[in-house]
């Protein structure tokens, strides 16, 4: 028999300049050589290798809109470090929003997006459409992977389907590493396909609002404002961004994100009052806006790792061609409590610039203008968030937390000066809203 | 032995703790669970293959292999898969450090007793014992070993660091918790903590007297620490450490009194930290050069 010594294949030659690989090399023939003699033979894993987040949220503006979302998020983590995530959020939305039409010394009627039915708003109430209800259900799956040495890639997939709305989306992301780890660069893009089904079709633009019809009521003069039944939208995104850690504390994030939305960007429940010169509503006219809108933002995080507390601090600026400009600053502050519990206040404050279009009414006599939304959504306002997060770790391990948040909304006067009766009613409702949140991983 | 070989589970903050005895080192496993059962399991399964390997490759052990193959006088003796692995691990490390890093430089502790006295061997003894020592001298293949008489080898500086990654390959085929195992310094974990922060470890300095613990961070991957404050020999100021250069027989001079290495698996780590303080005055210099992570005490 030939006993194998150096003078043949099994001592390799070893090129000390590559210390480290041939020591990865030796590790890995000897760890992977043999099988693992297991002391035992038949093993129960008790627990199983996914991880789990579910979450309730509790959303409601004082006499407007309240929402409930659950959130259930399942995490796997494979052995070689790939990710599964799979995310499904439920919400439901009930109450009221405001249907752009502006309070008046006198009861309105309106009639509901349907055509069928309206409603009365009481005089110097802001209108608001009580009709707003929908259950949405949301699911995303993400994988991610290492693809090469230094580079992640991760791609998703996006379905989400309420009552008249339906969204497709797809997205991808590559991460590149360097500099022993300590910067990330990282190039992504999604792409979104929506179709939208109002309930009563699409109005045309500044058509005129129509009276209701009723149960055997006569549809054609609801008809005659409407222009079809669905349409879509498309919504693409390119984001880059760059991670630093900065030293053993600090860490940076920049991102910076450009995106098109191409289709109907309308609200088709949205209208504008019209009213003559001494603020007295004459008509109600759908909204119109453009069918393009193209955003871009960039964004700057810093987490700072004190000895035991954690300082997050975000400021994102995102401008777009409606000259719908805003400032967001958003500021957290983990407070370990010890026995892995924990308290973290939250700051933001938010700032917006009217879009170009917006109006929050049309006066007669003024030519009508291309584009035009009283959409308070997208005039200038300032919000504010107040909260305080309450972690805990429970005696099985798992983590539970609550959240309570105060949001201020406070839409603002883009400078229209308010005719006649309307100097004496309130244009620019303040919103308030309490956010409840429960949280639980397993 | 049997008395020594008991497991002492403890539950922790954040888990269990279990602990034991093997390889003249504590030992501990701690796992991230609220699962006793499961902590006990994996405790009881990690000391079981620990002790296997102590078993089987201790030179203490009059009945283990390594005893067997040392007492072979010459003749072949059948080796397993898993020795034969070991063995090509030792080879490639004597490839990598030129013959200073030999497992049959053990028989040099015939000449050589760092007890921090003076008593420095003669030239011509240790020249007599490096007859019996040079790895190059060793047949081996797949099923066999021949190794001459009068050699021995020693799987001492490898053994233990093999266990801590035979151990992270275990917990993988028995929980995705995350799992701690520290055989007395060399250590390794299987992933990050539940809380996303890194394991923290205090990493013992043998023989220093007044040196703190020096905690370490470590998200994943290993630690070996190589090296003993106690054990030198001092003669007209001059410092002779533990550490044996295998082609020469005498000690490596100037080097650190201590290194502990990062690295993916603990017998990277392990293997590194050796053979960082073989390059003496220039360990550091050697980790920087590779990148390696580490951290040296002169």
């Amino acid at each position: 028999m030939q006993l194998i010594n150096d003078d043949n294949e099994m001592k390799k030659t070893v090129n000390k300049a590559n210390l480290k690989a041939a020591l990865t090399l030796a590790t890995t023939a000897l760890l992977g050589s043999v099988q693992v003699a297991a002391a035992t033979t038949s093993v129960e894993p008790t627990e199983d290798s996914w991880s789990f987040d579910s979450a309730f949220l509790y959303y409601s503006e004082a006499n407007r809109v309240s929402a409930a979302e659950a959130v259930f998020n399942a995490n796997k983590i494979y052995s070689d470090d790939s990710i599964l995530n799979v995310k499904l959020t439920i919400d439901a939305l009930t109450g009221a929003s405001a249907n752009g039409a502006v309070a008046q010394p006198k009861v309105q009627t309106f009639t509901r997006p349907s055509g069928k039915g309206d409603y009365d708003i009481k005089p110097g109430d802001t209108p608001l459409d009580d009709t707003f209800h929908d259950t949405r259900v949301q699911l995303n799956g993400q994988w991610t992977q290492a693809l090469a040495q230094n580079y992640t890639g991760s791609a998703g997939g996006h379905i989400s389907k309420e009552y008249d709305y339906l969204s497709l989306g797809v997205n991808g992301n590559i991460a590149y590493d360097f500099n022993k780890k300590n910067s990330i660069a990282s190039f992504g893009l999604s792409h979104f396909q929506d179709t939208f089904t109002p309930e009563g079709g699409l109005p045309k633009p500044f058509a005129s609002m129509t009276a209701a019809y009723h149960d055997d009521g006569d549809e054609s003069s609801h008809d005659a404002t409407r222009m079809g039944s669905d349409d879509d939208k498309t919504t693409t995104d390119i984001m880059v961004g760059f991670t630093q850690v900065i030293n053993r504390n600090m860490v940076t994030q920049l991102n910076y994100s450009y995106s098109v939305v191409d289709g109907y960007l309308t609200d088709p429940f949205k209208i504008l009052s019209l009213l003559d010169s001494n603020g007295i509503a004459q008509d109600y006219l759908y909204e119109n806006r453009p069918d393009k809108r193209t955003k871009q933002s960039v964004f700057a995080q810093t987490k700072y790792h004190f000895d035991e507390t954690i300082l997050d601090v975000s400021y994102r600026y995102m401008w777009d061609d409606w000259e719908i400009d805003s400032h967001t600053v958003d500021t957290r502050f983990y407070i370990p409590l010890g026995n892995g519990s924990y308290l973290e206040p939250h700051l933001r404050f938010y700032q917006q610039a009217a879009a170009e279009f917006y109006q929050p009414f049309l006066m007669q006599g003024d030519a009508l203008p291309e584009f035009a939304s009283a959409d308070y959504r997208i005039g200038e306002m300032t919000a504010y968030t107040v909260g305080l997060k309450y972690g805990m770790k429970l005696a099985d391990g798992n983590d539970l937390s609550f959240r309570l948040e105060y949001y201020r909304q406070d839409p603002k006067s883009a400078g229209q000066k308010s005719p006649g009766v309307l100097a004496n009613m309130e244009i620019y409702e303040r919103i308030d809203a309490i956010i409840a949140q429960v949280s639980y991983s397993f | 032995m049997s008395k020594r070989r008991k497991i002492i589970t403890t539950e922790r903050e954040d888990g269990y703790c279990i602990e034991f005895d093997a390889m003249a080192s504590p030992c501990e496993v701690i796992i991230e669970t609220s699962d006793r059962a499961l902590a006990n399991f994996v405790g009881k399964a990690i000391s079981t293959e620990v002790w296997r390997i102590e078993d089987k490759y201790s030179r203490y052990n009059r009945q283990s292999l390594c005893s067997q193959i040392n007492q072979s006088q010459g003749n072949p003796l059948a080796i397993d898969d898993e020795t034969f692995a070991l063995l090509n691990f030792a080879d490639t490390c004597y490839q990598l450090s030129d013959g200073v890093f030999d497992i049959t430089s053990g028989v040099l502790r015939k000449v050589w007793t760092f007890d921090c006295s003076s008593n420095l061997p003669s030239p011509l003894a240790v020249a007599n014992v490096m007859k019996n020592v040079g790895w190059h001298k060793v047949k081996y293949n797949q099923t066999q070993i021949i190794l001459p008489a009068d050699m021995e080898i020693d799987l001492g500086g490898i053994g233990k660091e093999y266990a801590v990654d035979r151990a992270i390959l275990l917990i993988t085929s028995l929980t995705q918790q995350p799992v701690l195992v520290n055989l007395g310094g060399d250590l390794a974990t299987n992933s990050p903590r539940k809380n996303g922060q890194p394991w923290q470890v205090g990493v013992e300095h043998p023989g220093f007297v007044n040196k703190k613990k020096m905690v370490v961070s470590l998200f994943k991957g290993a630690l070996a620490t190589s090296g003993d404050a106690k054990r030198f020999l001092l003669k007209n100021d001059h410092r002779y450490s533990h550490i044996l250069n295998a082609k020469t027989g005498w000690p490596i001079e100037n080097a650190p009194r201590s290194v502990t290495v990062s690295a993916p698996q603990c017998i990277q780590a392990g293997i590194l930290a050796t053979l960082s303080q073989m390059q003496g005055e220039h360990a550091e210099t050697f980790l920087e050069e590779q990148e390696i992570k580490h951290w040296a005490i002169r």
